[in-house]
């Protein structure tokens, strides 16, 4: 266990709040050197910080980024999402069994590796991905893997610092002209370390601006502009910003940065390549809903993420571009960042308040939201980072120029996270309501190897899938949900014809399960049932009755789920079902042959394990 | 709270800002059926069960959904119902549900739901279950069956909100999801009290008493009321007696000053009352055996000896422990005695349970 000294030394270090919790059990992780946290370091956690050991424990349980049991120096964490998986995230597996010898849940026996798998690590657009520590890693292929297992054996800090160049946030995006550059426009020519380098290219003028006005201008132009979130509700920001209930108590500008959506890289890009525009984005936000704090979750995954806003904070405190009376005002505002543990449900807001506060992420009920009682039961505005990052420029540039781009109910420009069978994949940022036609044969270069276009899945798992009759159909906010999936995150993974529907519905749903919070009935159970169905498809065992029963169920899951994660699973159920109706049929006799679906089963199923 | 009216069933009825739709309907005499909702403790909204139609164009939790002026609810229709129905097929699909054995037969509220909602069959075979780990003896008071666990978290609230211990909290994730007692997630082992509390508010068979245990499920006992000995706070207990007339389980009435509470000794504390070993009539030490006597002639023992040891070693020779089991009047009456006809005032008391 961790030395009682140790233990001591970090929650003296972050304080006995219980919002700390997740940073003081992520230090004494690292400090273990074997990237666990054992239960006699739990009970001594709980009773330094005066809470219940159940409490403790249940946090560690929750967040799967924790182990209660002993790993290695090094965890490997391969990604097994849905991009990574049509990237062919099997065969990285089974390189790194058989270069490390070890399975799943095994460590080596010299201490150094410890292999498991994992969900959506956010670098899609070089899938297939891992995560060795805290550094990333894409386009693994034998031979990489080969030279990055022995960069470790070698000694390496596994902080972030060593991840993949491939990772890096302008070697993400397109590098196409065509684009409608807005909130990339900067990323390259403006150095993130460098607060000197914001400031030459106009950084922070929006804020002095904003804080020259009043609140209610800021959210008048906002409201103008017809800003949207781009998390993926679509809800429109300025109207958020004006339910903040008003007063004297203590409010918040909370960043969600937990991007967990497989096939979703933009924040990351966005952080790590301009993090002053996004604490820009909140400090003005806090301006106008009357908040002097902001924070940022960002999902533990992201360490470079952390670190580069972190080090961003630091400087803009010191330049006076956060803290008390900017630009000489009487507005205060500081940003502190938070972090996540992987849990995809954490992205929904009410989960991410519970997280912050060193709660299971569960999600809270709502009225009341997080407008009248959020973090801490306190006021609280929560918007994506995209979202956030918007507002400086609007604010500048005017809501007429927001609205020059994008359709009129949702204007300006939208980030699509490009990945898949796809050529060219990557980052680009277009006018809302590209087409995917647009996206695959300019962007994308056309489907990889000659393949033919089957499928795409726009949103993300939670989203829908769209076949070549919707190529055209204008990808924004509303259009999508006419026929039934959502533009969401804005994730376009690109799949070929060697790509079988169900081996992707059940990589799709067992995603579900694995995230599902497990709070509500329907969720809890319903994700589990829906995989277990998923799954007798895939073995050719289920009855043709059962595709019925599956949407039975995801029916119910979508009227009565707690939140939007019980609600999704329809979503791309449906979709992939009214399109490949003939291929599901086929899964349902015994004698039908079908590799992939052979595979991930082999992969995935084997000794008894669901996922 | 200034009043707003909404429509309840196609019926407008009056209501306070704040209410929610259960607390609403309650007062209109509408029964919304419920699974995790408690009026004992805080809103989770988490079973689903008390879904209403809100404004026909939403499903909303009658527990946790406060109303709005002008709000039509509708609190059962076809539709409403068989997503309760397909609820409660979930719920007894994860877990291990099967009445002949479990205590709780007779007083579950899952039972009742599933017979209200027409359930008539089990699950389907081979759909996927949450199984927990079953940990019925750690517990000398307790007997948890997780397995019978609708992850509702009463218990979670009973214990943090009630109790105020916060022993219960959930662990894992998903359908994985269970309940913890601590890091090592056995109840005998943790900071469990025995208060009993979160096995009353469970609503099935998850949790219950080891002393019911193979001695009457819930429909098979009679509830009596009474007070708790203990001590002066004077809590109300339901004493519950199997049919052989055995006294096997104490609840917490709500309508006591206790409000639904028990401590460790009211709630397991009623074993003496049946036992053969209390003493049911005055019995005086005759050459060195106890012996069966009358009241006079064991009183004036007492007094005899009393009045012997106040005249050889004078009145502090003496003195009185009196029991919280008392009432106030008799710790009043032996206190006065000890003063006046004894004349000490050695007196003091147990009552620092």
């Amino acid at each position: 266990m961790s030395a009682t000294t140790d233990i001591r030394e970090v929650v003296a270090k972050y304080g006995r709040r219980r919002e700390q919790l997740m940073l003081i059990l992520r230090e004494l992780e690292s400090r273990s050197g074997c990237n666990c946290l054992d239960p006699a370091t739990l009970r001594e956690v709980a009773e330094e910080m005066n809470l219940p050991a159940s409490a403790v424990a249940g946090f560690v349980d929750f967040y799967t980024m924790f182990r209660t049991a002993p790993r290695a120096r090094y965890m490997i964490r391969v990604c097994k999402s849905t991009p990574c998986h049509t990237a062919g995230a099997i065969d990285v597996f089974e390189s790194l069994r058989k270069l490390l010898g070890i399975g799943e849940g095994e460590a080596t026996p010299d201490g150094l590796f410890y292999l498991e798998r994992c969900e959506c690590l956010g670098i899609c657009s070089v899938a297939p991905a891992m995560m060795v520590n805290y550094d990333l890693h894409g386009n693994l292929t034998r031979r990489r893997l080969a030279r990055i297992i022995r960069s470790y054996r070698e000694s390496a800090a596994a902080d972030g610092r060593g991840s993949g160049r491939e990772t890096a946030a302008a070697a993400t995006i397109i590098d196409d002209a065509r684009q409608t550059r807005r909130l990339l426009a900067d990323i390259g020519r403006v150095n993130p370390a460098r607060i000197a380098s914001y400031l030459k290219h106009g950084g922070y003028a929006a804020l002095r601006k904003a804080v020259a006005t009043t609140p209610a201008d800021v959210i008048a132009v906002v409201k103008d502009s017809g800003l949207r979130g781009r998390g993926g509700a679509g809800f429109p920001a300025g109207l958020k910003w004006s339910f903040v209930v008003k007063g004297p108590m203590q409010k918040y500008v909370i960043c969600n940065a937990d991007e967990g959506e497989p096939g979703t890289f933009k924040d990351r890009v966005l952080m790590e390549g301009n993090p002053h525009l996004l604490l820009e984005g909140m400090a003005i936000c806090g301006f106008a809903t009357g908040a002097t704090i902001g924070y940022i979750y960002v999902r533990g995954e992201y360490r470079r993420s952390i670190d580069t806003l972190q080090h961003a904070i630091d400087e803009a405190r010191t330049r006076g571009c956060l803290g008390a009376n900017l630009f000489g005002s009487e507005f205060s505002f500081d940003v502190f960042i938070k972090e996540g543990g992987g849990a995809y449900v954490c992205g929904e807001e009410t989960s991410l308040i519970n997280s912050m506060e060193g709660l299971r992420g569960y999600p809270r009920f709502k009225p009341p939201f997080p407008g009248q009682a959020g973090f801490q039961s306190l006021p609280s505005t929560v918007n994506n980072v995209e979202t956030l990052m918007s507002v400086p420029l609007i604010v500048e540039r005017g809501a007429d120029w927001f609205k020059e781009v994008g359709p009129v109910s949702c204007p300006g420009t939208k980030l699509f996270c490009l990945s898949g069978r796809l050529n060219r994949t990557g980052l680009v940022e277009l006018p809302m309501g590209a087409t995917l036609r647009e996206i695959i044969d300019v962007y994308g270069q056309g489907i990889r190897d000659g393949h033919a276009f089957k499928f795409a899945q726009v949103g993300g798992s939670s989203g829908g899938i769209l076949t070549a009759e919707l190529l055209d159909m204008p990808l924004d906010i509303d259009t999508p949900m006419k026929q039934g999936v959502t533009l969401g995150s804005g994730v376009v993974l690109v799949c070929d014809e060697t790509t079988c529907p169900v081996d992707f519905l059940l990589q799709t749903l067992a995603f579900f399960e694995h995230e599902s919070c497990g709070q509500c009935v329907p969720c809890r159970v319903g994700t589990a049932q829906l995989h277990h169905h998923a799954r007798r498809l895939a073995e050719r065992r289920a009855a043709p009755a059962e595709l019925d029963q599956m949407l039975e169920k995801a029916q119910l899951m979508k009227k009565a789920s707690f939140c939007a994660l019980g609600q999704s699973p329809i979503i791309p159920l449906t979709t992939l079902l009214k399109a490949f109706r003939g291929e599901f049929e086929d899964h349902c006799r015994p004698g039908h042959a079908c590799p992939a679906c052979d595979r991930s089963l082999a992969q995935y199923y084997r000794s008894g394990r669901t996922h | 709270m200034p009043s707003i009216k909404i429509t309840l069933n196609g019926r407008e009825v009056e209501c306070r800002r704040g209410q929610t739709i259960l607390d609403v309907a309650k007062a209109q005499g509408v029964r919304i059926p419920t699974l995790c909702y408690h009026p004992q403790v805080s809103r989770t909204g988490a079973c689903r069960i008390c879904l209403v139609r809100v404004n026909n164009t939403m499903f909303k939790t009658a527990c946790t959904e406060p109303v709005a002026d002008g709000m039509k609810i509708v609190t059962a229709d076809p539709e409403i119902t068989a997503m309760r129905r397909g609820i409660l097929e979930f719920l007894l699909a994860e877990g291990d549900h099967n009445c002949l054995y479990c205590e709780a037969n007779g007083g579950c509220e899952l039972q009742a739901l599933c017979h209200e909602h027409g359930l008539d069959t089990p699950p389907p075979a081979g759909l996927p279950r949450n199984a927990r780990t079953r940990d019925v003896s750690s517990s000398e008071g307790l007997r948890r069956e997780e397995n019978r666990c609708v992850l509702c978290g009463r218990c979670v609230k009973a214990c943090g909100e009630i109790q105020m211990n916060r022993v219960w909290d959930f662990a894992g994730r998903g359908s994985h999801a269970h309940l913890t007692t601590g890091v090592t997630d056995v109840l005998g082992e943790s900071d469990c009290v025995q208060c009993g509390q979160c096995v009353q508010l469970c609503p099935t068979g998850a949790l219950s008493f080891q002393t019911v245990l193979g001695r009457g499920q819930a429909w098979e006992l009679t509830r009596q009321s009474s007070i708790c000995i203990y001590c002066g706070v004077g809590c109300k207990i339901d004493f519950f007696t199997n049919r052989d007339g055995l006294l096997v389980k104490a609840e917490g009435a709500l309508d006591g000053p206790n409000e639904g509470h028990l401590c460790v000794k009211g709630r397991f504390g009623f074993d003496f009352v049946q036992s053969p070993k209390r003493l049911t009539q005055p019995l005086v030490r005759k050459d060195g055996e106890l012996v069966p006597a009358t009241w006079d002639e064991a009183l004036d023992r007492v007094a005899g000896a009393f009045g012997r040891i106040k005249a050889d070693h004078g009145p502090d020779a003496v003195m009185a422990f009196t029991s919280a089991k008392c009432t106030n009047e008799e710790n009043y009456i032996l206190q006065k005695f000890m003063r006046a006809v004894i004349g000490t005032n050695n007196v003091d008391h147990c009552a620092r349970l």
